[in-house]
């Protein structure tokens, strides 16, 4: 690392803080003597991030310290909703890395970060949904299964049975499972502060905008009763796209749940199988371009080494990421659980997101 | 809505519970201090949490051993915890939060503000355990119950069941909350609509609870010794841990606790760091597999399998409101209209000992609790000295609330200290006043200051207590501890007539009257 032998005078002086506070409150040992392991070998710059919370299984992999050691780095991140870190007092990070481009543009603006910003890696919406669910959508043409495990959503034929109040009940097939009752709906979190929750709305706002972009205040205000009805439908959201996760896996909640392909896929990777779960591509989905927003020099370099170094691609990967520029990374990764993703997305359109201030007045309004 | 406290009345509760919590692991009143939850402690995390993870000892102790980091939860309701957030109470207060559940709170935009992150760590679904013998009687299939069948069970008299006070403790209103969307026949998130519609069905519902508690634990004992309800209604887990309940999801859908801890906004980022790595650690396998080992609370991650025991079959999640308007429209319904209404006789200590600073702080205390006081409740005041002085009746009239409160006020502004203590004949005379016969919850508050010097001994209350039959038998009395009366003494009232003592000498006066509330 440059300039390390500047800094030693600095390290001992911290060294005399740390004594010091040990001699008042030994309790902090453990937390100094931690870092000092993580740190061994080589002196490295501490950088401090707000992330959304998809990546902090990603950050906290012993594999990925290590990597980012390797290069100088002690990476230190707290999980944020992606739209409510523009609420936090970001004073004394070195970069924030939301979920996707438009909350990144907003920090961007507010903090003056120079674009572009890094985009190291990137992951599709996906829905889960428990085997049951999947197979009685695909009886009512609501979705098509390729396999046991992974299907696409119709996502227009979906919007429609929405619409119509469409229940579990009145699908055919559903009476088989009990826990197949009520309003047919999708799972996501709160658009207002989770960004899956702000891009299932986009994905849905395109589709019912007939294949367009919301743009004009006649494009808010002709799709906001479709959205206003899929986020009302679900009461109370969660605030992160790691709750409905979590809660999804230990089989509390909704049978389907909005997700990132990410999120599923470093499940299976790491583990190799899901039960009786099914992966749902929508026909049209949205992309969570994860974006750094460089807070100062520190923050821009890692986020250019999160694209760039083939180790942490690698990693990237290994917790269900798409690294940018190159699919092969991925598709080779994901060999073993093919039954359950789309690697290449065949057949998945993308659609473009709006705007954030368009994307805000959106969310607004369907919070109502 | 009237059920609202003073932030001043939340934390004497907090702090009561705090004091019970130390008191009942021993400590001196010497450590208490040392062991002020509110001054803040480096590698401790002070959590403002449910009281249902009180259960969680285990693994706050594995979870220091893993990080060095202790866990120091104070325990409040839901909806005190969020009403404290809100009002920025809890900042430099409390360094997380644990709730069973962040719904309510992200109903409450000025305190889902305060949090920066939410990470669920285990998961319970709302459930109803019922006696063996019950589900045999009913020809229950238990994997195939519903609330339909529950309903009917309780309209054609043949279940009856105890659940926790919606206002004060979580698994009360994620109960309240699964009742009301099946009942409803609601298709997707609860609206007033639906709740409107629904009153009526639920009205009949809420017939067939005989029991009420502010706690989990309270209810599970008080179930045991009452020996005549056939079912309690509350989260899985706490009905594993009860021994003999046949544990039933019900098909039609639950509402599930999943836990989240959570980080404040407030707090510093070392703080925020703590968080995070005990979050980290309670979901490592290990701790995982201790958590549904020892608690009965399924796990959050894919690896580890629930407990032996926790039926993996699936069932519908009922959404919870999305409006505040929805869950507390519901609650105050719940309060007011829906539930059997409660009878109270408060039997006062103001005997010569009260007169000055304790006697003020009853009328304060006293006079606070009437903002609390819910439609249809019949309040008794009994002050005492060598005698009962007089007894004075108020039902809190729906048409007009305003006026009953008013007379408690009045009267309790009237109060004066003089004569001895006749605890045990002032509490004879409060079985007497109760009778038997009408359709509430119904209870005596004993408070007083000091020990039995006039009329009739313990022995002979004894006596009385055990010659009662019926209703008046299962009426408990809620002796509250304050100046120098005798713990030993109020613990016996507590444990004879199946009550709960609660300690107004270490926590304050109106935390004491404030917690009981839950329990009318």
């Amino acid at each position: 690392m440059s300039g390390s032998g500047s800094t030693v005078p600095g390290v001992r002086r911290i060294a005399g803080i740390v004594l010091a506070v040990l001699l008042i409150g030994g309790v902090v040992a453990a937390v100094v003597a931690g870092r000092h392991g993580e740190d061994k070998g080589t002196a490295t710059k501490t950088v401090r991030g707000v992330i959304g919370s998809e990546k902090a299984d990603f950050f906290a992999d012993p594999d990925v310290v290590k990597a980012l050691a390797a290069k100088g780095y002690t990476v230190k991140v707290e999980s944020s909703g992606s739209w409510a870190m523009d609420g936090l007092d970001l004073k004394g990070y070195d970069f924030a890395f939301p979920g996707s481009q438009a909350p990144a543009d907003q920090l961007a603006a507010k903090y003056h970060a120079q674009e572009p910003l890094p985009r190291p890696f990137y992951s599709p919406l996906v829905v889960v949904a428990h085997r049951s669910a999947a197979d009685v959508l695909a009886a009512n043409g609501l979705a098509v299964l390729d396999g046991q495990h992974r299907g696409t959503l119709k996502t227009g034929a979906y919007l429609d049975a929405v619409r119509a109040d469409r229940t579990w009940q009145q699908l055919k097939g559903a009476t088989a499972h009990g826990e197949l009752t009520g309003t047919l709906y999708i799972t996501s979190t709160d658009p207002e502060t989770s960004n899956s929750g702000a891009l299932y709305l986009a994905d849905a706002s395109y589709v019912a905008n007939g294949g367009k972009v919301v743009a004009s205040t006649a494009d808010v205000g002709r799709t906001a009763p479709l959205l206003r009805k899929l986020v009302s439908v679900q009461g109370a959201q969660q605030s992160s796209s790691d709750s409905v996760f979590r809660d999804f896996v230990s089989g509390a909640g909704n049978p389907l749940v909005l997700m990132y392909e990410s999120q599923i896929a470093s499940l299976l990777i790491q583990q190799h199988t899901a039960n009786d779960l099914v992966v749902l591509y929508p026909d049209t989905t949205v992309n969570s371009d994860h974006t750094v927003v460089p807070l100062d020099a520190n923050g821009r370099a890692l986020g250019e080494l999160l694209g760039t170094d083939p180790a942490l691609r690698k990693l990237a990967v290994r917790h269900g990421f798409r690294p940018q520029g190159d699919a092969a990374e991925f598709v080779s990764a994901a060999v073993g659980v093919s039954g359950y993703l789309n690697q290449n997305l065949t057949g998945v359109r993308q659609a473009p997101v709006p705007t954030s201030q368009v994307l805000h007045e959106m969310t607004r309004r369907a919070r109502g | 809505m009237r059920r609202r406290r003073s932030a001043r009345a939340l934390l004497a509760a907090a702090a009561a519970t705090a004091a019970t919590a130390a008191l009942l692991s021993g400590c001196t009143s010497d450590d208490h201090k040392k062991d002020d939850p509110t001054a803040p402690k480096p590698g401790t995390l002070r959590v403002l949490a449910s009281s249902e993870l009180s259960d969680m000892t285990a693994v706050f102790d594995r979870v220091r051993k893993d990080t060095g980091i202790t866990i120091r939860p104070t325990y409040m309701g839901t909806l005190d915890a969020v009403d404290l957030l809100a009002r920025g109470k809890a900042d430099g207060a409390y360094d997380a939060l644990w709730l069973s559940s962040d719904d309510y709170l992200r109903l409450r935009p000025d305190a889902a503000k305060k949090v920066v992150s939410e990470t669920p760590v285990m998961s319970s679904p709302v459930a109803i355990g019922v006696r063996p013998a019950t589900v045999k009687a009913l020809g229950w299939k238990p994997e195939q119950v519903t609330w339909g069948q529950i309903e009917q069970a309780v309209q054609d008299g043949r279940l009856t069941y105890g659940m926790t006070d919606p206002a004060r403790s979580n698994s009360g209103f994620s109960t309240l909350i699964s009742v009301a969307s099946a009942l409803s026949g609601a298709q997707s998130a609860l609206t007033d609509a639906d709740v409107a519609k629904a009153t009526p069905r639920l009205k009949e519902f809420f017939k067939g609870q005989k029991l009420t508690s502010g706690s989990s634990g309270w209810l599970a004992t008080a179930y045991k010794r009452r020996g005549t309800v056939d079912a309690l209604l509350n989260y899985e887990s706490v009905l594993k841990g009860v021994p003999g309940l046949t544990v039933i999801r019900p098909g039609d859908g639950v509402v599930t606790a999943d836990y989240p801890l959570s980080s404040l906004a407030s707090t510093s980022a070392g703080t925020r760091e703590d968080v995070r790595r005990v979050t980290e650690d309670l979901r490592t396998d290990a701790v995982q597999k201790l958590i549904t080992d020892t608690t009965h609370r399924r796990p959050v991650v894919a690896s580890v399998p629930p407990a032996a025991g926790l039926d993996t079959g699936r069932r519908r999640e009922l959404p919870f409101p999305g409006s505040r308007s929805v869950a507390d429209g519901l609650l105050s319904s719940y309060e007011n209209e829906l539930r059997r209404p409660s009878r109270t006789v408060y039997v006062l200590d103001t005997s010569g000992s009260m007169a000055g600073e304790r006697l003020t702080a009853l009328k304060t205390a006293l006079t606070g609790l009437t903002g609390d006081f819910r439609d249809r409740e019949e309040v008794t005041l009994m002050p005492f000295g060598s005698t009962v002085k007089s007894v004075r009746t108020h039902v809190v009239d729906p048409k007009d609330p305003k006026a009953g409160l008013a007379a408690i006020r009045q009267d309790t502004d009237g109060l004066t200290a003089d004569g001895g203590t006749a605890i045990y004949t002032s509490l004879e005379k409060a079985y007497d006043h109760l009778g038997g016969g009408k359709d509430t919850f119904t209870s005596i508050v004993l408070m007083t200051d000091g020990e039995n010097t006039a009329g009739v001994d313990a022995g002979d209350f004894d006596g009385f207590y055990r010659s009662l039959t019926g209703i008046r038998r299962d009426t408990p009395v809620f002796p509250i501890l304050f100046g120098d009366s005798s713990r030993t003494e109020l613990q016996h009232i507590a444990d004879l007539t199946g009550g709960r003592l609660f300690d107004a000498q270490q926590g304050s006066l109106d935390g004491a009257f404030e917690e009981i509330r839950g329990y009318q």
